[in-house]
């Protein structure tokens, strides 16, 4: 027989179901803001990859090399426990005393991220027709003017798929900001299963979670490509 | 208002154009023909800098193409330039497309460069297709609006580098009525087409090219009734509608 009894109160109502609520924001907060930092960063070193100025274009690759083939646990590690070696003492106190767990793991998951958005974008670019930025050009809009009117909206449109997965990603790698200390849903699942040993129950909550916010990330991206791309069908 | 001097260019071996010697005065309309491959396109396109030139040099609207003080962003603000394939932006609808330059790059109000579009638009016939998209345009109001957007700039040139080639024919007419009736508002245009109709009834002068370089340049009469080239002739004899051969003596 199974002996263990499930109790589906610790996670409905109570203090431990404030943990994890608290823990979802957290988890919200983070992947908001890092898939829009990630996004812009992307964009960003997709263009200077694609520059044509030697410099950009090399330091583009360099960061591309880096973020992509390291571990992303390595990176939080890195940004949490060795990035702050290299700051005054002050800034240390500072940074120790305004939650500096929360802002490793978001650079790390947006610098992470941006590296494969990066990638998403140039490809969507390189499939826009190059008569594009020359009609842009030959209206006298610079390469970077010819980017951000002509080329780069549409490429975002054709990347928007790829997007949603990076996207996905992003909000289910923020779970591994636990490991820094920051209380998002996992770490609070983590501590409800310690102090209940409900274990079960604390996960599937998560796990539950998890799948709804995924689903929420989907069905907006999906409704926003729906209404932007149903005019050009056929273009 | 644009000058080639000895200008040459390759495309790795391929001499693409071989020593051109062409004056454009203001107010003048240039046709220029000749079989494919016989660099036409490229021609046009060393006007804007869309093709640099090799060697050479190429003098438009005052300024030295291969000059390294020439703004090049600038210089092509003032030249309009129209594609075999329209090259609408497809995420625009109408509207948008005309007034992005004007906006952006002229420091025009949305108001004053909208008016200004609708102007432009009824000119051509389009008022009211301000609103659609590109693909739901068919390929001759898709090229009037490409005009219109060229126009959009006040531009001192317009190319048209085989602007109705892409288009059926029973399109053909209404973008060679909007550029003839550009040509008679005295604009200056460089046009690559193979319609000899149009040649015959604005151009003021011809240029015929073969393998890179200028075989014959001459008036439309000139040209059409008494070419001085086998090679022109030969052209001339290929074209299956003789139209300009139909009021030679």
């Amino acid at each position: 027989m199974l002996s263990y009894k499930f109790d589906w109160s610790v996670i409905t109502s109570g203090q431990y179901h404030e943990w994890l609520i608290s823990g979802l924001k957290v988890t919200i907060q983070l992947s908001i803001s890092g898939i829009l930092l990630s996004f812009l960063l992307g964009l960003i070193v997709a263009v200077m990859r694609m520059s044509h100025l030697k410099l950009f274009r090399w330091s583009a690759c360099v960061f591309l090399e880096f973020t992509r083939n390291t571990p992303l646990l390595v990176q939080i590690f890195f940004w949490y426990f060795g990035s702050y070696k290299l700051l005054p003492t002050a800034v240390n106190e500072w940074l120790n005393n305004t939650g500096f767990e929360f802002a490793a793991a978001l650079i790390a998951l947006t610098i992470y991220t941006s590296a494969f958005i990066a990638e998403d974008i140039r490809s969507g670019v390189l499939s826009i027709p190059k008569e594009q930025m020359e009609a842009a050009q030959s209206s006298g809009f610079s390469y970077i003017r010819s980017m951000q009117y002509i080329i780069l909206p549409q490429a975002v449109r054709i990347t928007i798929p790829p997007l949603v997965n990076q996207f996905l990603n992003l909000a289910k790698n923020s779970s591994l900001a636990m490991t820094i200390g920051v209380m998002e849903l996992t770490y609070q699942a983590r501590q409800v299963e310690s102090y209940t040993f409900k274990g079960f129950e604390a996960f599937t909550a998560a796990t539950v979670v998890y799948l709804a916010i995924s689903v929420i990330i989907t069905f907006l991206v999906d409704q926003y490509n729906e209404r932007v791309l149903q005019i050009h069908k056929g273009a | 208002m644009i000058q080639f001097t000895n200008v040459n260019k390759w495309f790795n071996t391929l001499h693409v154009l071989n020593n051109i010697n062409l004056q454009v005065k203001q107010g003048e309309v240039i046709v220029v023909c000749g079989p494919s491959g016989s660099g036409k396109s490229t021609l046009i396109r060393t006007i804007n800098q869309l093709e640099p030139i090799n060697d050479g040099k190429l003098i438009v609207d005052g300024k030295d193409l291969s000059d390294k003080s020439t703004d090049i962003n600038k210089l092509r603000a003032e030249i309009g330039f129209v594609f075999q394939q329209f090259n609408l932006y497809p995420h625009l609808s109408v509207i948008s497309n005309i007034t992005l330059a004007p906006i952006k790059l002229r420091g025009l109000s949305k108001k004053d460069a909208e008016e200004q579009a609708m102007q432009l638009l009824t000119r051509v016939g389009l008022a009211e297709k301000r609103d659609v998209y590109p693909s739901q345009l068919s390929g001759g109001q898709q090229q009037r609006v490409a005009i219109t957007r060229g126009l959009a700039m006040k531009p001192r040139i317009m190319l048209f580098d085989e602007p109705t080639s892409a288009l059926d024919p029973e399109m053909i007419g209404e973008v060679l009525a909007v550029m003839q009736d550009l040509a008679k508002s005295g604009m200056t245009m460089v046009v690559v087409t193979h319609e000899m109709g149009f040649a015959r009834e604005v151009a003021h002068r011809v240029v015929f090219m073969d393998a890179g370089t200028v075989l014959e340049e001459a008036p439309p009469e000139e040209f059409f009734c008494n070419p001085q080239t086998d090679r022109a002739k030969q052209f001339l004899n290929q074209l299956l509608t003789p139209m300009h051969g139909a009021t030679c003596n």
